[in-house]
């Protein structure tokens, strides 16, 4: 039978074609149980780990014109661990008592921060179509063939070989070493191996190490891949191999390979088959075209909410967990004083007289971005509800923005909807979403909402962006996804100062909109649920419902700043604003900055938009001299300096959660006002600073 | 006789909350000592401040006669000094098997992990049957004995036991008592927090008592009961600490 | 009567230490009960079974004559069972009022998204008085408006007491209240909740392992022991028995004072 035997023919090429990829993800997979199981961290910047040895593996080849010896020893086997043994001594060593979610978000931080700090320390810069090469020569162009319907190149064989070394020796390492058996014995708890006379701080090092040359060694297999060298795509391939690792509970080598290989057979056979399938029914031709790179995130989506297993793999707690002391309790809350009435009267006159240089004397430049910097700002309010209210950490901001905007180019392009009718629809559907996604994931715990948001945005990203009632599919691709500046009666706001206005007067309400809503009803109930769940249930609270409405009232403030950002730049320009690694650094940003107050939000707009003008390009030295020529050598500074400052920045989430400047407003005002008691009363001692406040008992 | 350990002055406490004020604590070599008190004065505390779990905030605490205040409790343990602390005290991740391999291969070296497992398992035969089992998986006694295991074929100088009974059932609680009245034949000093007084008095030489972070009394075990029982019952006997 | 809180032949296994065995318990309307017992007993997941943090393995547990052993935790807060905890949990960031003040918002079920935005969820004067009331009731008055972090341990129960009497609970469960406190601040406590309890008539059932406390405080109690109940009655004849010193004390004789 003809028929049956090409069906088996392209069951063999798909089963075979499927391999290479999936050793791919089960190289990441296996790398990322690996530094799970001995760290006990969710590392989600074991990519920007993996890109950087990758990118000097690269340097080296293409631009220093070494030898593949010497590269690999030095990116892989000398680069790579000497980053673990720095990220675990300058910082996760002093989070061991941290929460979950703390170590998370100082992850995100690093995943945007390290990247960028190799790029500047190195001065790598990938030129666009410039393959990575692997580590065997001629690896991308000898082909092997050994079944007769797919060619391995050498490559490809390499990567799947590795995978499954990779995963025996690591499992024998588990299995039969002594320094395999303590870095699990230090996993669950360091101070425990103490007592069996174990150095902890040791293992926990070699760990590290361990890993982190792990994750050289993919990130150079993997670098072929790709045409371009990009974080981006770095971080893409680990949350496609959580899914993989997720499989086995994170916990299990075996499964992870297993997982990844099973990942990349499914898709090659979703590409095989669903051809055919959707020429019969063309409605399902887009879903079908971009169904592959989803099946992941949809993967891990599912396997997060319908297998408790996963979510419920709980690190064993440390018995001894006591032992350490407990992380500092907040800075008090600032009381309101005069001085609170100061700084206001202050702030009034500093943004009247921006405002009046602004509107005055701006060019298009300035204007552009200072607009973009409030309309930012209204979007960040949106992680201020999620992340600084409900205490959530959600990554898929962008995505709700990017529904707000497509929802306006959608029905202004179609119906010709009035752009503000649009934006205010756009923001409705963006809070249904929010809701929707919300509810499969209400009783997850902290770092898994973070994930589930994540594929989420992932699955957004591969699939819905291409779809055509939603990013608007080939048509898109030559036209640009046009929006609209609205008008409003009689005044255009095609106009850039009419423009600023109105994207000012939508921060405004939103801004008393959240402050609202913090000191009502909601707001309480998030705070009461940030600072101790089991007491909020135990009167009465329930907090599905309460992270639901947050969900959907985040979801909504997003979807109205991602509509005004479309607006302002007259086309949603998805990739640039919208895409996951792009809102990453939105949350690194805002959580750097303070996550608790709409000061926050706008700080972190202004960053956003105003950092690199400003500070990295060196205009305030410019207007401090009154030149523009005379602005030192050394500006303008790379701009990927705000990457590794702000990602950084997230460092200090785990001791200071309301953000590093929130902090320091605090510490400045209490001096200020220690300052004013004195002086008022001089000879009397100063107030003692209760900057480590009575911390909670500890039940010895 | 230098004391095995030695605690001067020490207050110790969690960040700031302080749980020991000045307290002064010696245990001789191959002696017993019974850590006692009602919950919450700090027993705990002051165990794991013997260890190096935590750093005194003031005075010292001394091995031997070697100052070992502020190192780190991996150093106490190679100086012979074993804390079974309270609670769950095994791995619970790790396989009986793996747990006393874990402590063996750090104590035997390579060549005396095979040896000694096979010296505990022949112990413990119910630990040879849980051989392949999860620690975390063995109920509370179990767990227990996996901890006396390890300690038993090791034999420390000194044993800081932290409510080894907690939880458990009577009989249990008398096998345990059993295994360390034969660590105390073996030479090994014992400082035992105990909070069923009845069997910490019968093994011990000399009793500890606690109050609110401070010793109130110490004297020998004989005729201790009654006092003992009076002060966690009653909070009325005492006297002013020797110090 | 309807007893207030019931549990009927509750048994709860997990691998490790404290698993329960048919344990059948009642409080009465307007009652104290002690629940005591070694540590390790089985009273704190007795107490999350109640609470409706586990689930129990087999038994029921019945408020007022419901049962209520599938309804999640927030539920049976709402339909009246108050709590405190051994390890206090108070919402970091809050002061001692706001505290009171959600606790009294959620009772009352009447914020609203639209009230929020329209500047109406700010607590009403008439929150704020009954917030009020109680704080002076439990001696927390001057301490209204310190963020939680700046109180000392006792005080940090006393606000857990008072939230909970916020919800207006028909048995308020307290976890170990004497925990932390030295003699004069458990003494205090027990008189405050006394004459709070004399007034408005909730029950209360205490977990706790300070034996003079329970003698001072219960009119009844149930002692556990390896998670069975091994007694229970009048508290001073309960705490009498020599089956009751024996599993308390480990020791056969009693105090000879």
């Amino acid at each position: 039978m003809i028929f049956a035997s090409a069906l088996g023919e392209d069951l063999a090429r798909a089963l075979l074609q499927g391999m290479p990829p999936g050793a791919v993800y089960a190289l990441i997979a296996i790398g990322f149980v690996l530094a799970y199981k001995t760290s006990g961290v969710f590392n989600l910047a074991f990519g920007a780990q993996a890109y950087v040895s990758a990118a000097l593996y690269f340097q080296a080849r293409q631009e220093w014109d070494w030898g593949i010896l010497p590269a690999l020893l030095v990116s892989v086997f000398l680069l790579a661990p000497a980053l673990g043994l720095i990220l675990e001594r300058l910082i996760f060593r002093h989070l061991r008592t941290s929460s979950s979610v703390a170590k998370l978000v100082v992850a995100i931080g690093l995943t945007v921060a390290i990247p960028s700090l190799f790029d500047v320390v190195v001065g790598f810069s990938p030129v666009a179509g410039q393959t990575p090469t692997g580590i065997i020569p001629g690896g991308a162009n000898v082909f092997y063939q050994p079944f007769g319907v797919y060619a391995f190149s050498r490559d490809e064989l390499m990567a799947m070989g590795l995978a499954v070394v990779a995963m025996l020796g690591l499992a024998a390492l588990f299995r039969f070493s002594a320094i395999g058996l303590q870095m699990r014995a230090v996993v669950e708890s360091p101070r425990m191996t103490e007592l069996n006379g174990i150095q902890a701080d040791r293992v926990s090092a070699f760990s590290w190490a361990l890993s982190s040359v792990f994750a050289g060694l993919a990130g150079v297999l993997i670098a072929p891949r790709f045409n371009t060298l990009a974080a981006p795509d770095f971080f893409n391939l680990v949350v496609v191999a959580i899914a993989a690792a997720a499989v086995g509970r994170l916990m299990s080598l075996p499964r992870a390979l297993a997982g990844g290989l099973g990942l990349g057979v499914f898709i090659a056979l979703a590409n095989t088959f669903l051809p055919a399938w959707a020429e019969a029914h063309p409605i399902l031709a887009p879903i079908q075209e971009n169904v592959a790179p989803a099946v992941p995130f949809l993967v891990l989506f599912a396997l997060l909410v319908l297998w408790p297993a996963v979510r419920t793999t709980k690190e064993q707690a440390d018995p001894l967990s006591g032992v350490d002391p407990p992380p500092p309790s907040l800075a008090s809350r600032e009381r309101s004083s005069g001085l609170t009435v100061a700084t206001r009267v202050f702030a009034v006159v500093f943004f009247l007289t921006v405002g009046f240089v602004v509107f005055t004397r701006a060019d298009v430049n300035w204007l552009f971005l200072i607009t973009q910097s409030v309309i930012l700002s209204t979007i960040f309010l949106s992680i201020t509800v999620i992340t600084g209210l409900a205490g959530q950490i959600s990554l898929c901001q962008g995505t709700f923005a990017a529904i707000g905007g497509f929802t306006v180019f959608q029905l202004s392009d179609r119906y010709g909807t009035s752009a503000l009718v649009a934006a205010l629809i756009g923001a409705v559907v963006a809070s249904a979403c929010g809701a929707l996604l919300s509810l499969p994931i209400r009783r997850l715990g902290g770092v898994w909402v973070a994930i589930a948001t994540l594929a989420f945005a992932f699955f957004f990203d591969a699939v819905m962006v291409k779809l055509p009632w939603v990013g608007g599919g080939g048509t898109s691709l030559l036209q640009g996804t046009r929006v609209p500046r609205p008008t409003i009666g009689p005044w255009d706001l095609g106009d850039d100062k009419a423009f600023l206005v109105l994207a000012l007067v939508v921060f405004v309400i939103t801004s008393l909109a959240v402050i609202q809503i913090r000191e009502g009803t909601i707001g309480r109930t998030l705070r009461a649920l940030r600072g101790s769940e089991l007491a909020s249930q135990s009167i009465g609270i329930s907090p599905a419902r309460s992270r639901v409405l947050a969900f959907a009232l985040s979801g909504f403030i997003a979807g109205i700043g991602g509509a005004m950002l479309s607006m302002q730049q007259e086309n949603v320009n998805y990739t640039l604003n919208f895409s996951p690694f792009a809102a990453l650094f939105w949350l690194v940003l805002v959580v750097s900055l303070g996550s608790r107050t709409v000061e926050g939000a706008a700080q972190a707009g202004a960053a956003y938009a105003l950092f690199e003008a400003i500070v990295l390009r060196g205009a305030v030295f410019g207007w401090i001299l009154r030149s523009a020529d005379r602005i030192p050598g050394i500006f303008p500074i790379s701009p990927k300096w705000r990457f590794i400052i702000f990602g950084l920045g997230t460092i200090q989430f785990a001791r200071h959660p309301e953000g590093l400047v929130e902090f320091n407003t605090r510490r400045a005002h209490r001096r200020t006002e220690a300052l004013l008691a004195r002086l008022r009363r001089p000879g009397a001692a100063p107030p003692p600073e209760p900057d480590v406040p009575e911390a909670k008992e500890v039940v010895p | 006789m230098t004391p095995i350990l030695e605690l001067r002055n020490v207050s110790a406490g969690y960040g700031p909350f302080h749980a020991l004020f000045d307290v002064c604590l010696s245990v001789q070599p191959g002696e017993a000592v019974a850590l006692l008190g009602a919950n919450g004065v700090g027993k705990t505390t002051l165990a794991r401040a013997a260890t190096g779990l935590i750093v005194p905030t003031e005075g010292s605490v001394w091995v031997d006669g070697v100052d070992m205040t502020g190192v780190a409790p991996f150093r106490f343990a190679r100086a012979g000094v074993a804390h079974a602390p309270e609670g769950r005290s095994v791995f619970a991740t790790l396989t009986v098997e793996e747990n006393l391999r874990l402590s063996f291969r750090q104590s035997k070296g390579r060549r005396g992990v095979g040896a000694a497992l096979d010296q505990a398992f022949s112990q413990f035969p119910l630990l040879a049957r849980r051989r392949p089992m999860l620690a975390g998986n063995l109920s509370g006694g179990e767990q227990r004995m996996l901890s006396m295991a390890r300690v038993l074929v090791e034999a420390p100088r000194l044993l800081v036991a932290d409510e080894l009974s907690l939880g458990l059932a009577p009989i249990i609680v008398d096998e345990i008592y059993h295994d360390l009245a034969r660590l105390r034949s073996e030479g090994t000093a014992l400082l035992i927090v105990e909070q069923r007084i009845s069997h910490a008095l019968a093994l011990c030489d000399r009793v500890v008592l606690l109050e609110h972070g401070t010793v109130i009394w110490e004297g020998p075990t004989d005729g201790a009961e009654a006092r003992v029982v009076a002060k966690i019952f009653d909070h009325s006997a005492g006297e002013e600490p020797p110090c | 009567m309807t007893p207030i809180l019931e549990t009927r032949g509750i048994s709860k296994s997990y691998a490790g230490i404290g698993a329960l065995r048919d344990v059948a318990l009642q409080v009465g309307e307007g009652e104290r009960v002690g629940l005591i017992g070694p540590n390790g007993a089985g009273k704190t997941t007795l107490f999350n079974c109640i609470l409706g943090l586990l689930v129990p393995n087999a038994g029921s547990v019945w408020l007022a004559g419901d049962n209520i052993t599938s309804l999640p935790v927030h539920q049976r807060a709402r339909r009246g069972i108050g709590r405190s905890f051994q390890r206090i949990e108070l919402f970091t960031e809050s002061t001692v009022r706001e505290h009171l003040l959600i606790a009294e918002r959620v009772r009352r079920g009447n914020g609203s998204l639209w009230k929020d935005l329209l500047g109406r969820g700010r607590p009403t004067a008439d929150e704020l008085r009954s917030c009020d009331v109680v704080l002076a009731r439990l001696g927390l008055a001057e301490l209204a408006d310190e963020p939680i972090e700046q109180l000392s341990l006792g005080q940090g129960r006393l606000v857990e007491v008072g939230r909970a009497l916020m919800t207006q609970p028909r048995v308020l469960l307290l976890d170990e209240p004497s925990s932390g406190l030295d003699r004069q601040e458990t003494a205090d406590l027990a008189a405050t909740l006394r004459e709070l309890q004399e007034e408005q008539g909730f029950a209360i059932l205490l977990v706790e392992h300070d034996v003079e406390f329970v003698a001072a405080f219960t009119q009844r109690c149930y002692v556990l022991d390896f998670g069975s109940l091994i007694a229970e009655g009048l508290t001073a004849e309960v705490l009498e028995r020599s089956i009751v010193r024996e599993s308390y004390l480990g020791t056969p004789e009693g105090p000879d004072t």
